[in-house]
């Protein structure tokens, strides 16, 4: 019995002839911050998707708060919290009426349910648009909504697929400041992927992804100080020989 | 099995339903258009030749219209769900493949069979037919049940077909064989052979003629009730509906629909 939050070994996912994800071995620690960063089509999302039950893998094996994803897969999907690449909410229904749908779905009694929404839609600062479609909310605040929903049944480690992704600088800051709040004095485990390096800087470890495959693992400092190099940007050039940030117009 | 979960899942599909008013009118009023514009035709056609007013013949096939427009329909939500990656949601959630399924079939069952109440209330003053209340417990079964099969059979679909223009495409050519071949219009055992065989493979002709027994027992005798026994059109349709359950349980959970739509949404 280990205690990490996350253990996957040799673990790899193909699609027809597509190799998304290749041996990944990585052990994700109780309480961490830990970042997945990566170009578009690294694998992170599939990764993601391996840890949560939503794709069985090919080969190898990942326990996620100590059980196996592919033979307790309600265990799993009970102590995880997962906010989607993109957006999850129905489009038709209310803030409130989407998150009490959630609730309702991860069997919280209405009396827990109730406060528990409240709250979050405080702190979200989304209590003025709780009875509106979410159809008419900003991008930003969407996203509230979805890692909202991500957290309300208290999970004990919550993945965030590119949840800054398609923002605009100021609600990027701000989903950010969320992020924080929501590890401090928790004992959340938190796993972020994403494609910005300024987004994995803050992370306890961070797992450099490329192609499917695991290029580089340690905290930031650990990564920079090993490739002699001073900005993960340049860490990632150098475990993959090209660039992290597709080029734009060259 | 989280019955909660299920709740969820249902009563998402009964708010959904009742905001979209052209859905719920559509359901009213098109058995209305039937009875007046078919009605009215093939009541001419049979003038004097029979001693049930084709009208009050109509009625339980157009009830069994009711709920499969109803019930199938409503698995339109879960192609929508699909596309709008409100199924990803529900699947990362701690219940299981079959507990989806189960959710959405009952939504559907529950959907259906209130269009069909609603109707019938309206219905049946207008044709003159007052059910015994042995009748209108039958036709309530009949209904209930009718659901749960045209509704696992609308996932089924939903779930295996990944494109609303399909779907839509799939349904017309499910529907209309599927009325026709019902004995909603007119008995299926003046059909032929081949097309006699394809209707009993039809669960809506079970339900039509669960609901001819509830219905029109007083004609009977002239042979325009229920030509099956009661027990094998329960018996038919709890085996559709369960054979659908199962299937489509398996099928929501492929991780195709997880992941797809997501890539084609990125790109
Ligand atoms: N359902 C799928 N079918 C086919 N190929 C897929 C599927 N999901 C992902 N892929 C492929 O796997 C690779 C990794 O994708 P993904 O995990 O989404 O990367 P990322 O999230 O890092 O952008 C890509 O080449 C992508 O095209
Ligand atoms: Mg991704």
């Amino acid at each position: 019995m280990t205690a990490a939050a996350i253990d996957a070994r040799g673990l790899g996912k193909d699609f027809g002839a597509i190799r998304a994800l290749d041996q990944l071995d990585l052990e994700v620690r109780e309480g961490e911050f830990f970042g997945l960063l990566g170009p578009n089509g690294a694998g992170k999302t599939t990764t993601v998707h391996l840890f949560a039950t939503l794709l069985a893998p090919s080969r190898g094996t990942a326990r996620v708060a100590g059980y196996d994803v592919v033979r307790e897969g309600l265990s799993v999907r009970r102590s995880i919290g997962l906010v989607f690449q993109d957006t999850t909410l129905d489009r038709d229904l209310t803030i409130t009426e989407n998150l009490r749908f959630a609730a309702r779905l991860w069997s919280l009694p209405e009396r827990v349910a109730r406060p528990r929404i409240d709250v979050l839609l405080r702190q979200f600062e989304l209590l003025e648009r709780r009875d509106d479609p979410v159809r008419t909310l900003s991008g930003g605040m969407r996203r509230a909504v979805d890692i909202a929903r991500g957290i309300l049944h208290q999970p004990r480690i919550l993945f965030l697929d590119e949840p800054t992704a398609g923002l605009d600088p100021r609600a990027r800051r701000s989903l950010w400041e969320r992020i924080r709040a929501l590890r401090a004095g928790s004992g959340l485990t938190v796993l972020l992927t994403t494609h910005y390096v300024e987004e994995a800087e803050p992370c306890d470890r961070v797992a450099v992804l490329d192609r499917g495959r695991l290029a580089a693992l340690g905290t930031p400092a650990e990564l920079k100080q090993a490739a002699g190099v001073r900005s993960l940007e340049e860490v990632f050039l150098a475990h993959t020989g090209h660039p992290l940030a597709e080029t734009d117009g060259g | 099995m989280s019955a909660r979960a299920v709740y969820g899942i249902v009563a998402r599909e009964f708010v959904r339903f009742l905001r979209q008013r052209g859905r719920v009118l559509a359901s009213i009023g098109r058995p209305f258009v039937w009875l007046v514009f078919a009605g009215a035709g093939f009541a001419a056609v049979f003038a004097g030749r029979n001693q049930i007013d084709y009208r009050v013949y109509m009625a339980p096939g157009l009830l069994g219209m009711v709920v499969m427009f109803g019930s199938l329909l409503a698995a339109l939500s879960t192609v929508t769900d699909r596309e709008a990656g409100v199924l990803r949601m529900v699947l990362v959630a701690p219940i299981r493949r079959s507990t989806i399924a189960f959710g959405k079939t009952l939504g559907a069952t529950l959907l259906g069979t209130a269009q069909a109440l609603v109707v019938a209330g309206l219905l049946l003053p207008v044709v003159h037919l007052r059910p015994t209340l042995a009748g209108a417990l039958l036709g309530l079964v009949a209904v209930v049940l009718s659901g749960l099969a045209m509704g696992a059979l609308g996932l089924v679909l939903a779930a295996s077909i990944r494109s609303i223009e399909n779907f839509a495409g799939v349904m017309n050519f499910v529907i209309f064989p599927m009325l026709f071949l019902s004995g909603a219009l007119y008995p299926v055992r003046h059909l032929g052979l081949v097309l006699r065989a394809v209707a009993y493979a039809n669960p809506l002709a079970y339900g039509v003629d669960l609901l001819k027994h509830a219905l029109l027992g007083a004609w009977a005798e002239a042979g325009y009730g229920g030509e099956l026994p009661v027990p094998l059109d329960c018996g038919a349709l709890v085996l559709f509906a369960i054979v659908g359950l199962a299937l489509a349980a398996s099928l929501l959970g492929r991780e195709g629909g997880v992941t797809r739509t997501a890539l084609r949404g990125r790109s």
